[in-house]
Formats: C-alpha cells, structure tokens, sequence
C-alpha cells in the first residue's frame, strides 16, 4: 500500500512522483453542473462511488446537491466503506448471489438503506432467507438488459415475474428497475440524446408492465455520465447512476460540461534520444485496459508513444519540450480502472497542495 | 484498501470470497525450484524481480531456494518496503532522477547494499552529489539499450563514456552494465530469444571494450523472463533479474514451457441472464490487466468473451456441454501476473486445494 503525505502547502511542482493530482476547482465544478442539472428535476444523481473509492468525494456530491442522498457501490466491500464513512443510502446495480456476501449485505443494511439490483429468482429467494433470519429488508431493483448484453433480464415477462416474487417474499422490499447503457466511441450529442432514450426505453417498458400489474415502481435507476443531461428530461427515471463526471477521463472528454479533475504526475528519468523522453508513470498506475492510452496535458509538440508496466515512452517530432527531471502530466483513458490502483488523492488548488484523501475503497473488489 | 472475508486457515479454495488471488504454493515452490536449480551451480546467479509479486514471502522463498544474489525492483518505494523485510541487497532497475527521490535512494543506501541503474553523466553527477552529502556509498550499473522502447544508452562507446562518468565520479561505485528486455505480448518465441541473443552479445561486447579501457566490470545483468534460459548458459552474464517465472502467467507460457501457472483469481458466476452466457463478478478492475484476457483453467472448452471494469462474460455454444450455476466458482490465469498482483492487497496462499496463509502484497501500489 502507498501511503504519499506531503505537506499542505506544497507545491504540486515540487511532489515525488508518481502521484495522483485532484484538481479540486475542476472536481467542485464537476458536483455543481449536477446541483445545477437536478436542482429542479424529478430525477436526481446517484453518484456511483466505485470511480472515486472514497465516502469523502460522496458526501462532496451530496453536499453540492442534486443527489438522492445516496452512493451507487459496485460491491459489497466498497459499500462497506462508504457506510462506515457516513453514507446511508446505498444500491448496489450488481447481483450478489454468495451465502457470505448476502449476509455481509444484510448487515449493511442495519446501518444503512440497502438496494441490490437482481435478475434471477434464486438469488431473489436466498437474499429473502438470510434477511429475513437477520431481521432486515433489502429493497431490490430488477436489472434490465438494454443493449450491453451483460447482466440483467432480457425480457419484460422476466422482469414482471421477479417483481412479483419480490413483492412477495419476506424480507425485501421490491423498489423498481435498473440499467445501464454505454456508447462506444466519441458520440455527439445528437447520437447521445437518440440512442440513450432508445435504450432506457427498454427499462420503462418493463416499469410500465410491473405497474400494470398492480405494483408500485418507485426507482427507475436508469442513466450514467453520458446520459446524464438526457435522464432529466425523461419521465420517469428517478436517479442516474453517474461516475466518472466527477473526475472524468479523456475518453469522455466528449462530456465537455465536464472539466478533467484527475491526472497524474510523473517525471522524465530518462531522455535517451534526440525527440524521446522516458516517464516514470507505467501502465501500473496509468491503467491501459485495451490498450487506450493516456494524454499529455498541455504539452505541445510532445505525444504518449507507448506503454509499458513501469515507464512510458514520450515522443516528440521536433525538438523534445520534456528534459531530464522534468514533470509532466497525463490524463487516464479508463478512469475508475486507474483511481483502483492507488492509495491517495493529492487534492491541490491552484497549483498548491490543499489535503491529501484516502482512496479508503481501493481494492473493494470483494 | 482491499477487504475480503479471510477466512481460516484450511478452508477449500472453492469457499473463499471471490475475487480472490490465489497462489497454489506446492506450484510456487517447484516453478522456484526449477529456475534456480539451474543457477545454484552456474557463473551466473538469478536476481529476483520482485515487481512481478511484490510479495516479501514469496521474495524469501526465491532467496532460499539457492542460486540468487539479491532482489531487483521496479521504484524506490519498493525497495524500501523490501528493505524494511530484511533484504540486503537491492538492485532498483530504472534510473532516478528528481531530487526527492534522489534523496531517498541515498537512505535507502543505510539499509542495504543499493546499486542503481543511469543512462546519463548529469544524473550520474546528481547521483554523486547526493551520495556525498548523505555519506553513503551508491553503486551504479550503466543501463544499456540495444533498441528496446526505453531509457538506456547504446551499447559500445556511449556507454564507456558513462562508465568513466561513474568510475570518477566521488561516492559512487562502478559496478557493470545492466540491460532489461520491454516484454512485447504479441511477439513470438523465437523472435524473442534471438533479440534477446543479440543484446546479451552486444553487453558482453560492451564489457570487452570497458575492460581493454581498464575499467573492471563486476556485474553483467541480464533482465527478462524472455531470456532466463540464454542468461544461464552464456558465459560471461553474471546475473538474471527476472521475476515472472515464480508466479508464471498466460504471456510467458510458451517461452518457459516447463512452468505452471502458480496464481489465479477465483471468481464466481453472479448472473446465468441466457442460455450460453456466464456473467462473472471479476472485471478488469480485479484483473489488473491492461494488455488482454485471463485464460480460464478448468473449463478449455471457454474463453472469456469479455470484460467491462467490474464483469467478465464467459460464453459458449450447445455443443460445448458446460454447466455452469449461480454462485460456481471459476479460476482465472493471468495474461500478466505483474499488473494483477498490483491491484490486490493479499494473497491466499493454498496446498493441496486448501488455504495454508494469508501473505501480504507489501509493496502493492509502490510506484513512487
């Protein structure tokens, strides 16, 4: 485990590399476009924490507004830590399905609001058991397929069946429907305002037949960063399960309401070539899944070249701005695969260090 | 931090909480057994790369077994926290370069024999600055680069130049040359052992040239897995730093046939959503790879379809007879054990299909 304190005060110019920079005006920023978004919507943020690991930057998001009050946790750990850390209100849009990770949810749930999302009615029936012996209810959402062909019922039928066995079982509360969409590539937002309601319509539709079997829907959770400007406009869904606008990544620089809030630092150690320097900052930190490279930010002339587990190769066409100990910056591809493998957020304003925050669930894959 | 249920000691490796990384320790020990016995009687000793495990425990088990001179690492930050567990002899195999990292090295050089690599005089001149003043003596081996994407200088006279840069430099020992391979996954097994022929002759030759200039080369070290065998057999390398061969992964397979997959990741079925689909709740979060897929180890009628951050998906056709339930565990091989050991905090380690201990993942995240 790393464990980087430097001193408030510092200037960020001169920290040990590498490090994972927090520019907190831009993260302030980022949790105000969303006050200001839900401020007056039905709908509201549910901010998914598995992006941040940390209840701090959740309360953050609450405070600002615009939330349910609540985090999304992708796991039964990380929700752990997000209930010690103060947040009461958790759904988790994930089954889980072992006897001992129930339980661990059922316990949870004497300290917090507890939703787990479901899609199979054996899991249905064993959450029913072991919280119905441990004396809580966990509220349940049906998880919708809508085009992601992961996890989820893939038919309306499916989805009224497992409402109507939740409804009827001790020890859950039935709550509604979830889902989640992505979009390859760098969508515009023409292609996002169609294709994001063609996909959450899949999620009402199944809504609508529970409703018309005479079972309340109260949570439609149905949206994420790239839907987030669209899930307020759709009547309907209750909360959106956004998590990378806080810190964003290039690859959705596209969400351009959005600033960069998370990159980290390195230093060149090696400058071995005329027009190529060596960084400090490997794929071990950088977090390349599929081979998405990160950016330089603002350095003209200069290029990420390639990756490797413990150094990165810089190039440049003509003469390389970077020399020997000199600091640079890269921005993630994949955010919350890059915010897993460290320990610290160095929070800085301006330049300046303004508080060091544990990313207390790293590693909550559990 | 990562927070499974740990559960006893003898517990079957099926019970554990998932995702778990698992380490069958009979496997360890005969993958170690294997590569060292072949270096306890040679020239040329191994010089674990504890990158690929980070795992002091498995790093002890390494030394034991024979054959080896000390630990190679990736950063400072891991060689302190190899340090801290009793190793005495660390070699940190990319150079540094910022002041406060300089500095760190320096103290460091009070809890073990610390040899750095450099590919530059101003650096060198740093390195000598910053010794001085702490009182400590470095040793540097200049790190040579036949053609690989990285730091390093060319072999020959550019790397003379930086030999007597360190020779004359005060509180710094000359100590040899070092060249490390960049693993390339896609590359095939002859290519790699005929690059890796080629940058071993061209150190040895480097060695010649500094040793006809009178300068004494103690140390020729030869990095990478790639080329563990070659750095064996030929005369003249005095050390092999590589790392991969104890835990071994899917990359390195074909070029070490003789070695087992020692770690997994247990991982367990969460959704059946149709018939010839398997959602896992291992992604590539809990992989910690960026290069590609885990293999699947009990079931080669399978491949991992895909995997998103927090999900893998297992698919297969009818005919393909798999029978999977909700809650079925499945063990998943590493593509590269290096970038997944990085993103857990623990290691289950198992005999004979039952836990035997819980080993710390100490330098987890020491990128600093």
């Amino acid at each position: 485990m790393e464990n980087y304190r430097p001193l408030i005060g510092t200037r960020i110019a001169d920290l040990d590399t590498p490090c994972l920079l927090v520019d907190i005006d831009a993260l302030e920023h980022n949790y105000q476009v969303i006050a200001d978004t839900y401020r007056d919507t039905d709908c509201k943020m549910r901010a998914h924490i598995k992006n941040l690991k940390s209840p701090l930057l959740a309360h953050m998001q609450i405070r600002a507004g615009g939330t349910v009050g609540g985090v999304c946790a992708a796991k039964v750990a990380e929700a752990e830590v997000m209930v010690e850390g103060g947040i009461d209100d958790i759904l988790i849009p994930n089954q889980i399905v072992a006897a001992d990770k129930i339980a661990r949810l059922c316990a949870l749930a004497k300290r917090a609001d507890v939703m787990v999302a479901a899609d199979n009615p054996d899991n249905l029936r064993a959450i029913s058991d072991t919280a119905s012996a441990m004396g809580v209810q966990i509220g349940v959402v049906i998880e919708v397929d809508t085009q992601m062909q992961r996890a989820g019922i893939r038919a309306t039928e499916q989805g009224v069946a497992l409402a109507k066995l939740a409804t009827a079982l001790p020890g859950i509360a039935f709550k509604g429907v979830m889902s989640h969409q992505t979009l390859p590539g760098h969508p515009d937002r023409e292609t996002r305002f169609i294709e994001g309601p063609r996909f959450i319509q899949k999620t009402l539709d199944v809504k609508e037949a529970i409703e018309a079997e005479g079972i309340a829907v109260e949570v439609v959770s149905a949206g994420e960063s790239w839907t987030y400007d669209i899930c307020s406009t759709i009547p309907g869904v209750t909360e959106v399960e956004g998590g990378t606008y806080a810190l964003m990544s290039h690859a959705y620089a596209y969400m351009d309401d959005f600033r960069i809030a998370a990159k980290i630092m390195g230093t060149v150690i090696s400058a071995p070539r005329p027009g190529v320097a060596i960084g400090d900052t490997g794929s071990r930190c950088l977090a390349s899944p599929g081979g998405v490279l990160p950016m330089l930010d603002d350095v003209p002339g200069a290029r990420v070249d390639s990756l490797h587990p413990n150094h990165i190769v810089l190039k440049s066409d003509g003469d390389m701005p970077l020399q020997l100990g000199d600091k640079y910056m890269l921005i993630s591809g994949q955010q919350d695969i890059m915010v897993n493998r460290w320990d610290q957020y160095i929070a800085a304003r301006d330049g300046i260090v303004e508080a060091v925050w544990d990313i207390t669930a790293r590693g909550c894959h559990n | 931090m990562e927070r499974p249920i740990l559960k006893p000691v003898g517990t079957p490796v099926a019970e554990l909480d998932t995702p778990a990384l698992v380490v069958d320790m009979d496997i360890l020990e005969a993958n170690i057994e294997q590569v060292h016995a072949r270096f306890r009687n040679g020239n040329a000793k191994i010089r674990p790369y504890v990158e690929a495990h980070r795992c002091p425990a498995i790093a002890h088990k390494q030394l034991s077994a024979g054959g080896a001179v000390g630990i190679g690492v990736a950063s400072v930050g891991e060689g302190e926290v190899f340090a801290q567990n009793g190793f005495r002899d660390i070699l940190i195999a990319n150079p540094v370069a910022s002041p406060p990292k300089i500095s760190r090295l320096c103290a460091l050089a009070n809890m073990a024999k610390v040899t750095i690599a450099a590919d530059n005089a101003a650096n060198v001149r740093s390195l000598s600055d910053e010794a001085v003043s702490s009182g400590v003596a470095l040793n540097v081996v200049v790190d040579i680069n036949t053609g690989q994407p990285r730091g390093g200088v060319s072999p020959g006279q550019p790397a003379l130049e930086l030999a007597r840069a360190i020779v004359q430099a005060d509180a710094l020992n000359f100590a040899g040359l070092v060249c490390c391979d960049v693993h390339d996954f896609a590359a095939a097994a002859d290519m790699l052992a005929a690059e890796a022929r080629n940058r071993i002759q061209q150190t040895l030759d480097t060695r010649q040239l500094l040793e006809r200039q009178g300068i004494a080369v103690e140390s020729v070290i030869v990095g990478g897995d790639s080329c563990l065998e070659q750095a064996a057999d030929v005369d003249g390398v005095t050390e092999a730093l590589a790392g991969t061969y104890a835990l071994m992964d899917q990359a390195h397979k074909a070029l070490l046939p003789r070695l087992q997959p020692a770690a997994c990741v247990m991982a367990s079925v969460t959704s059946l959503p149709e018939p010839g689909t398997a959602i896992l709740d291992t992604g590539r979060k809990a992989m910690g790879e960026d290069f590609g897929f885990p293999a699947l180890a009990d079931l080669p009628a399978l491949q991992v379809a895909s995997m998103s951050a927090e999900h893998g998906k297992l698919q297969w056709t009818d005919d393909a007879q798999v029978s999977l339930a909700l809650g079925d565990k499945v063990r998943l091989i590493p593509l590269e054990i290096g970038g997944c050991v990085n993103v857990y905090d623990y290691i289950h380690a198992a005999r004979d299909g039952k836990l035997e201990a819980v080993l710390d993942i100490s330098a987890r995240g020491k990128y600093r």
